[in-house]
């Protein structure tokens, strides 16, 4: 009897909240916007009420972290037509070029030009390149601008103020050249400071210094004649890249293990002075605040090697927000994203949230580490903007190649060898 | 004089092997709460002493995280939002789960085993593989973003598994009982709710620690399926303080430890039926 009683106010207790918990319809924001970035929905919130009081317009930002839940369910929603107005495509061009050819995104080329393209302007060029399509492009996109960058980021080097003081280096003059690099990291060397820290373990950040050094070695044009087959990876130049890590790791500039460091760790390495240089992303500005306040520490670009070609560091467009294209409000979306995008809501989102604007007129009100790194905009690059691709399993032998140098069990022409087999292979199919 | 000797030997080499057997105990149970502590103790530090200071225990105790974590995550919506779901569906669960598991045991129908190995072969599918169509599938419905919704893809998740435990047990349950029961004039559904749920308690008390779990441990499917922030489960006020580059380690640890505590709860009352589940074959015998 007791039983039934329990088990019958359990099934009450599952019909009242099954019928009690139904879909409440809501008043619906004038632009509804999903997004992923946990550390920016704070600044977002307060931007919608600004939006609101300025405008009298609803803006709802919905966040869904982490970023790869985020990106199923847009998959999902393209699959039901329940794309919100506004939206961002994570994931490489190939993905977003699919979002475009199946007219889920607005072309913003005519709003992009108006008024002597007066909103274009505003941007650095290389945040708008990862979201321009050009005309005939590799993935068979309709040309024009697809999204719209709130932030930009790039790669670069940072170093330890105070460890540069203790190894008798000056602070304020950083080594500008590849050979005043490696001095420098022997004297901290000596003064028993570890030189430089990054997440090698994770391997995109090793072809990203390695790019680096190629297109300052042999300028990007011969980098793309490798990639498209034309220049063997057994060229000088290419030896001369993989012997730039030899050099590293031979006169002790590396810190030790750091071919199976994740970036998580290197960053904590740098954060608590247990190295002199990092390798890192724009971000790191926030990740070394949380991990050590008063860390001591300034941008420097990565060191050059030739004076013949310019060095380029990777960046771009940090996150993007594209427009819905069957969206009932796209006017409305677009314009709250030419509002946000103005040079003081971009200001407000790099103070708070201490990620570099997109909008190059809003520097002036952001931290001297930050223009740093904003500074150097217009010398980045990105494979996304590439016109050739570099096969993803030549990709690996060349990164892992570069870990065996470092590790010191294969020799740079040994491991420009074996990526020239694999990139023959490849070819050959 | 020897046999006081065999006597003192035998207690020595009792002693040694009781000892080192709860030795052995102790560094496993040491290994299973080292990740709680460490959880418990960062939860107490800032944001800077969770990379610097490697104490368990800080010396400065920041309770404040926890009302942080508490008001930042939102966790006071999330997790009555996550008991509804808990309870709802365990319930579910355990109310059609033992239901089909008894007809699959007992009943002779058209399609049994085909129904039956549908339903395992559904435990094979990992459940991100279905995001997209069970997507459409809850939109078309108009099920989407909606707390029923979200529950009844939960119960048709652990519905599998749960099937298949119960019948198990059903099978090996000897049917002298039942036939006893029908000659009292017990139906088909008296039987299984006087006899065959009454036996299988140590069975249901595996389902319902393992489905509450799921359940509890859940945010996946709910990030896909709600669009309003209103009807999340506590795990996503979790992800609040996972950033892109940057986690805030002392808040998620504060909201982790916090979430913890109903699934221990749950634990420490069960533990006798969980043990009991375990060897559950051996009792039905």
């Amino acid at each position: 009897m007791k039983r039934t009683g329990i088990f019958s106010m359990l099934l009450i207790s599952l019909i009242v909240s099954l019928a009690g918990c139904g879909r409440t319809e809501t008043k619906k924001a004038d632009v509804v916007i999903w997004h992923w970035m946990t550390d920016r929905k704070k600044a977002f919130n307060e931007l919608a009420k600004r939006y609101q009081a300025e405008s009298g317009r609803q803006v709802e930002f919905k966040l869904f972290a982490p970023s790869e839940i985020y990106s199923q369910k847009v998959r999902a929603a393209t699959q039901a037509g329940t794309l919100p107005d506004i939206y961002g495509i994570l994931g490489e061009k190939k993905d977003f070029a699919i979002f475009v050819k199946a007219g889920h995104v607005l072309n913003l080329n005519t709003e992009m030009s108006d008024n002597i393209h007066e909103w274009r302007n505003k941007f650095f060029s290389k945040a708008l390149i990862v979201n321009e399509f050009e005309p005939n492009n590799e993935f068979g996109a309709p040309a024009g601008i697809y999204g719209v960058p709130i932030d930009v980021t790039n790669i670069q080097m940072l170093y330890n103020k105070d460890l540069f003081k203790k190894a008798g280096l000056d602070p304020e003059s950083p080594p500008q050249t590849f050979s005043e690099f490696i001095t420098a990291g022997k004297k901290l060397k000596k003064a028993g400071t570890q030189g430089l820290v990054s997440g090698w373990a994770e391997t995109w950040m090793i072809d990203c210094l390695a790019s680096n050094f190629a297109f300052n070695i042999m300028g990007e044009k011969k980098v793309m004649r490798t990639y498209a087959g034309e220049v063997p990876y057994t060229d000088p130049d290419w030896i001369r890249v993989f012997s730039l890590f030899k050099e590293m790791a031979d006169s002790g500039v590396l810190a030790s293990g750091i071919v199976s460091m994740n970036n998580k760790d290197a960053e904590q390495n740098f954060a608590n002075g247990r190295a002199a240089f990092a390798f890192n992303g724009s971000w790191c500005v926030n990740v070394y605040k949380g991990m050590n306040p008063d860390l001591n520490y300034a941008a420097m670009f990565v060191p050059r090697v030739s004076d013949e070609y310019p060095m380029l560091i990777w960046g771009g467009a940090g996150s993007s927000f594209m427009v819905n294209a069957r969206s009932e409000n796209k006017e409305k979306a677009v314009e709250f994203l030419k509002w946000l995008t103005d040079e003081k809501q971009q200001a407000y989102l790099a103070q708070d949230t201490n990620n570099l604007p997109a909008n190059k007129y809003s520097l002036t009100n952001i931290s001297p580490l930050l223009s740093q790194f904003a500074q150097t905009m217009e010398n980045t690059t990105h494979p996304n903007i590439w016109p050739r691709h570099e096969k993803s399993v030549v990709i690996e032998a060349f990164d892992i190649g570069i870990q065996s140098i470092i590790l010191g069990t294969k020799t740079p022409e040994e491991v420009a060898r074996e990526v020239q087999e694999v990139k023959e292979r490849e070819m050959a199919k | 004089m020897n046999h006081k000797r065999n006597d003192i030997k035998y207690k020595v080499r009792r002693f040694s092997s009781g000892a080192m057997v709860n030795l052995f105990l102790l560094l496993i149970a040491i290994s299973c709460l080292f990740p709680l502590l460490w959880m418990f103790g960062s939860s107490l530090k800032t944001q800077a002493t969770v990379f610097s200071d490697m104490s368990i225990i800080p010396k400065v105790l920041h309770w404040g995280n926890y009302y942080r974590a508490w008001t930042e995550g939102n966790f006071g919506v999330y997790f009555l939002n996550s008991v509804l779901y808990t309870v709802s569906v365990v319930i579910g669960i355990v109310l059609v789960s033992s239901l089909a598991a008894y007809a699959f045991s007992r009943l002779q129908f058209p399609g049994k085993n085909f129904f039956f190995y549908m339903f395992l072969a559904a435990m094979m599918i990992p459940l991100p593989g279905s995001f997209v169509p069970l997507y459409v599938l809850m939109d078309k419905l108009h099920l989407r973003n909606t707390p029923h919704g979200y529950i009844l893809c939960l119960i048709n998740v652990g519905l599998s598994l749960s099937i298949f435990l119960l019948k198990t047990f059903f099978d090996k349950m000897p049917t002298d009982l039942e036939d006893a029961a029908r000659i009292d004039g017990c139906s088909k559904l008296g039987i299984w709710w006087n006899v065959a749920l009454p036996l299988a308690k140590p069975a249901l008390a595996v389902i319902v620690i393992f489905n509450s779990l799921n359940v509890w441990n859940e945010y996946i499917l709910a990030l896909i399926l709600f669009d309003d922030a209103k009807f999340m489960p506590l795990q996503v006020g979790l992800a609040t303080f996972h950033g892109e580059f940057v986690t805030q380690y002392h808040l998620l640890m504060a909201g982790v430890t916090i979430t913890v505590i109903p699934i221990l709860l749950i634990y420490i009352f069960m533990q006798k039926h969980i043990v009991k589940g375990l060897t559950a074959g051996a009792i039905v015998g």
